[in-house]
């Protein structure tokens, strides 16, 4: 099948698919909610800009001004069918996807929708909001014990994220804090002296990177996923590791995730931030309108996770602001060492993992510069493996959106990994990637991306067994407006 | 570090946070402590309808009215406040809302110069105060604004204050609002409110409509005429409407979406505190003497002449330049357009009403053709026509508009 087949392909489905929803004005679901625009929090989604993280950190209510009576409110003011719709939203990303192995080997893969996600999310009281994301999957990668790395189809499921958040401030202030109001929303402190936004609780399925100066689920380069090979009669293997932020990496090679089922802890896979979303609560508040602190509980593998983060919002005036962030994260036996004997397969200990790192973002009238450097640490190693095993690794992510047209982002991005592990098995990576956006709505966008893998070529290395990565591709945000 | 190191601090830290919930650093701001000290007399704001009647500043330090405020107090309000303002005249003891102490320093600065006009006009006729059993009587029929101010300047000499009582000497009388605009307001309109927060230069790149300069003269949405500032009831219609999106490349698919949230659920009280900062940002609002607005008369009949007029009055007023024959905002001039800033602004699209920033009603059209959009190429009528002919224009401009709903409304 010819590429350019495919190319027109592509484009014909989602002109279709964009087309078929004919004269709908697809806004997800918060926008209608409050009767906003998308980039009143959004940069461009999913980015989000200051009003928008304000919006996030309160529990999806607008600063200052909760609807009082929440869900109850809302029927009564909109009717429950207006209600119900204005809480779903539909995403689809789909696209064409070519990987460049070698200079002479491309291959190429057309996936038109390439995930479907439905969003159910909406304030139900002042202090209350839920988050559900479903997820519809038409190929995801899996693991068994028995077939190795798989391609399954047609996966359904909570997506990455399903909570609920809670904004405790009544509840501390019934306990004895003291407290104010502020429309609707209940703060603790003094105006005029000390004050606190919150504390919110975040609990259920969560990845609680967005209030972090990189949030990596906002950021405008989205992964790519992993690639395997499967033979027949035997377990499948990773091909090729997805382009992700190294900096939030577990950045091991030789890891593994659990003994019962064997599964390897992919250098890759994204651990404590830009997760797939774990159980877990997670505390956030805002002090004085300047200190963000974090801190919270998440399961791992076979672990949990405690940490805490603070974020310090040094500058913001005249167009410019300026945060910055530092994370401290220990993983209680959230990964098991390799067998000394067998590197292939788990053997009996847990570690332990420190994880500590700064992050800083500097927003600009149209420019928006944000990055992380994430160092980790392995405990608990067994003594048979110190010698063949580095047990310290970082991480550095850097990107740069600027906003070039009010329908035009161009994105780039720098990803450095410092790998760990295996000395045998362990390599660096460093690839660089460029984007361009393309939204001719604020709820559609096409883009065109291409990732280059800066190192040596390396066919046996899945981290680096490819040059180059192109992909074209579209995301829709999808739903019916129904006018109040 | 170790697992115990890492446990210990930890742990630590959420004590210490804890702790700091649990006893944060108080101090005295308008809030219940300060209403229990001062025997429950809480500066709640001035309603909408005392909210513009600031007292010049130089009024506080005006020594002739300072002699003539002694004279009134003297003879009227001394014995119930005491000669020295200390709440403790003979007639106030057995009062069940004890009087204020005015050498009271915090409590003085707390109390807004329209709050302190309010409660001298209203006395305690008025809730919260009726309430509390208030027996201060109402000065409005008997003192002139100006002795009303007199009074006031002689009281605040009490608290031994030497400048001006207005809002940027004392920053503690605003808290409230200020609380509220750097959670809800900044991120558009600048930590100082200068209309440059970041969100601007990603919400419209490089084009109109930015978000408001609080501290400049030009303010778009106002029932006052040109060149002047906006009562405070205009700045809370636009706080608690928002502001439809007015279109622009990306908002193609939302048009009928609000740039600017509507704050209708924040509560009226804390819209008021609110807008006290927000005027606080731009000491005009104190100096200016007076504040007319524009008379919006009797929305008359429609009729087919009335119609015609207006059609005519479009093309002769040169409307259709900008807005289009059709109003669809594709006029000659439309894309030579610019704001105060210099930005590419467009003109709106008039067969569109739900995004008409300044309402969409028959009244709301005729404030805008009257007043104009201060900072916009858009002009006040309200010199070059009559009270009839703007409302002519106001109904061929709103017959442009292919909402049916609001044609439905439309009086007939």
């Amino acid at each position: 099948m010819s590429r350019r087949w495919l190319m027109s392909v592509a484009l014909a489905a989602t002109a279709v698919g964009w087309l078929a929803v004919g004269p709908v004005e697809a806004v997800p679901a918060f926008a209608r909610q409050y009767d906003l625009q998308c980039n009143v929090c959004h940069t461009r989604p999913p980015r989000l800009n200051r009003f928008g993280e304000q919006f996030h950190m309160m529990g999806f209510q607008i600063p200052s001004a909760a609807c009082p009576q929440g869900l109850v409110g809302s029927i009564k003011e909109d009717g429950p069918v207006k209600t119900l719709i204005d809480s779903l939203a539909l995403r689809i990303v789909g696209g064409l996807f070519e990987y460049s192995e070698s200079p002479r080997e491309t291959e190429t893969k057309f996936e038109p929708p390439h995930e479907v996600e439905l969003f159910i999310t909406r304030p139900i009281t002042p202090d209350v909001s839920i988050y559900v994301e479903l997820e519809y999957e038409p190929k995801t990668i899996e693991f068994t014990r028995r077939r190795g790395f798989f391609e399954d189809e047609h996966h359904f499921g909570l997506g990455k994220e399903a909570f609920f958040m809670w904004n405790l401030g009544r509840l501390v202030g019934a306990l004895g804090a003291p407290t104010m109001e502020m429309g609707g929303q209940t703060m603790i402190g003094r105006h005029g002296g000390f004050t606190m936004h919150g504390p919110m609780l975040m609990a259920g399925k969560i990845d609680p990177n967005t209030n972090f100066s990189y949030p990596t689920n906002r950021q405008m380069l989205e992964d790519t996923e992993v690639e395997v090979e499967e033979e027949e009669g035997e377990p499948g293997e990773v091909h090729r590791l997805p382009v992700v932020p190294y900096a939030f990496v577990s950045k091991f090679f030789g890891l593994f995730k659990n003994r019962e089922d064997r599964e390897p802890q992919l250098v890759t896979d994204q651990v404590m931030y830009n997760t797939t979303g774990t159980p877990g609560a997670d505390f956030h508040a805002m002090i004085n309108d300047v200190l963000l602190a974090q801190a919270g509980f998440l399961g791992e593998n076979e672990g949990f996770n405690t940490y805490g983060m603070l974020r310090y919002d040094i500058l913001d005036r005249r167009e410019i602001t300026f945060n910055v962030s530092a994370l401290l994260n220990w993983g209680f036996g959230v990964v098991r060492a390799p067998d000394p004997d067998d590197h292939d397969h788990p053997g009996d200990t847990r570690l332990d993992r420190l994880r500590y790192g700064i992050a800083a973002n500097v927003r600009w009238k149209a420019l928006d510069v944000y990055g992380a450097l994430i160092f980790d640490r392995l405990y608990g190693l067994p003594a048979e493996l110190r010698r063949e095993f580095d047990r310290t690794a970082a991480g550095l992510t850097l990107e740069v959106d600027y906003l070039v047209h009010e329908k035009v982002l161009l994105s780039t991005r720098f990803d450095q990994l410092w790998a760990g592990g295996l000395k045998d098995d362990k390599r660096d990576g460093t690839v660089l990637s460029l984007q361009a956006k393309f939204y001719p709505r604020q709820n559609i966008a096409f883009f065109v991306r291409d990732s280059v893998n800066l190192r040596s070529f390396v066919e046996d290395n899945a981290l680096r067994s490819w040059r180059n990565q192109l992909f074209v591709g579209h995301r829709l945000g999808l739903l019916r407006r129904i006018p109040r | 570090m170790s697992r115990k190191t890492y446990s210990a601090l930890a742990t630590a830290g959420l004590l210490a946070l804890g702790l700091w919930i649990w006893n944060p650093p108080l101090i005295r701001a308008n809030g219940e402590k300060h209403e229990e000290e001062a025997g429950g007399h809480a500066h709640v704001p001035a309603p909408l309808e005392y909210a513009d009647a600031h007292v010049p500043p130089d009024v506080w330090t005006d020594a002739a009215m300072i002699a003539r405020g002694k004279e009134i107090y003297a003879a009227k309000c001394a014995v119930c406040h005491g000669d020295t303002g200390d709440g403790k005249g003979p007639a106030g003891a057995a009062l069940p809302l004890k009087p204020p102490d005015f050498r009271d320093k915090a409590g003085v600065a707390e109390m807004r110069d329209n709050y302190w006009f309010w409660r001298i006009s209203e006395g305690g006729l008025v809730e919260p105060f009726k309430g509390k059993g208030s027996a201060m009587p109402p000065w409005k029929g008997e003192l002139s604004a100006r002795d009303r101010w007199a009074v006031m300047a002689y009281q605040h000499t009490f608290s031994g204050h030497q400048g001006p009582h207005v809002p940027w000497e004392h920053r503690e009388s605003v808290v409230v609002g200020r609380d509220i605009f750097v959670m809800s307001c900044g991120q558009c309109h600048g930590a100082q409110g200068r209309g440059d927060g970041t969100v601007g230069a990603t919400l419209a790149p490089r084009r109109a409509p930015q978000p408001r300069n609080f501290t400049s003269e030009e303010f778009k949405l106002r029932s006052t005429p040109s060149g002047q500032l906006p009562t405070t009831g205009d700045l809370f219609r636009t706080v608690t409407e928002g502001i439809s999106g007015q279109g622009g490349a990306l908002t193609f698919g939302l048009r009928n979406h609000r740039i600017m949230p509507s704050f209708r659920h924040m509560p009226e009280e804390q819209r008021l505190e609110l807008l006290e900062y927000v005027k606080s940002l731009n000491p005009k609002f104190w100096e200016r003497q007076e504040i007319k607005t524009v008379a919006i008369p009797p929305v008359p009949a429609v009729s087919g002449e009335r119609m015609a007029r207006g059609r005519q009055l479009y093309a002769d007023a040169e409307c259709l330049a900008c807005h289009g024959e059709r109003g669809r905002g594709d006029g000659p001039s439309a894309p030579t357009l610019r704001d105060g800033r210099d930005l590419p602004i467009a003109a709106t699209d008039l067969t569109r009403s739900e995004r008409f920033k300044n309402g969409a009603r028959p009244e709301d059209v005729y404030r805008t053709l009257a007043t104009g959009l201060a900072g916009t190429p858009m002009p006040s009528y309200a010199d070059s026509l009559e009270p009839d002919q703007v409302w002519d224009l106001v109904f061929y401009v709103l017959s442009l508009s292919n909402d049916r709903r609001r044609s439905a409304e439309m009086p007939r």
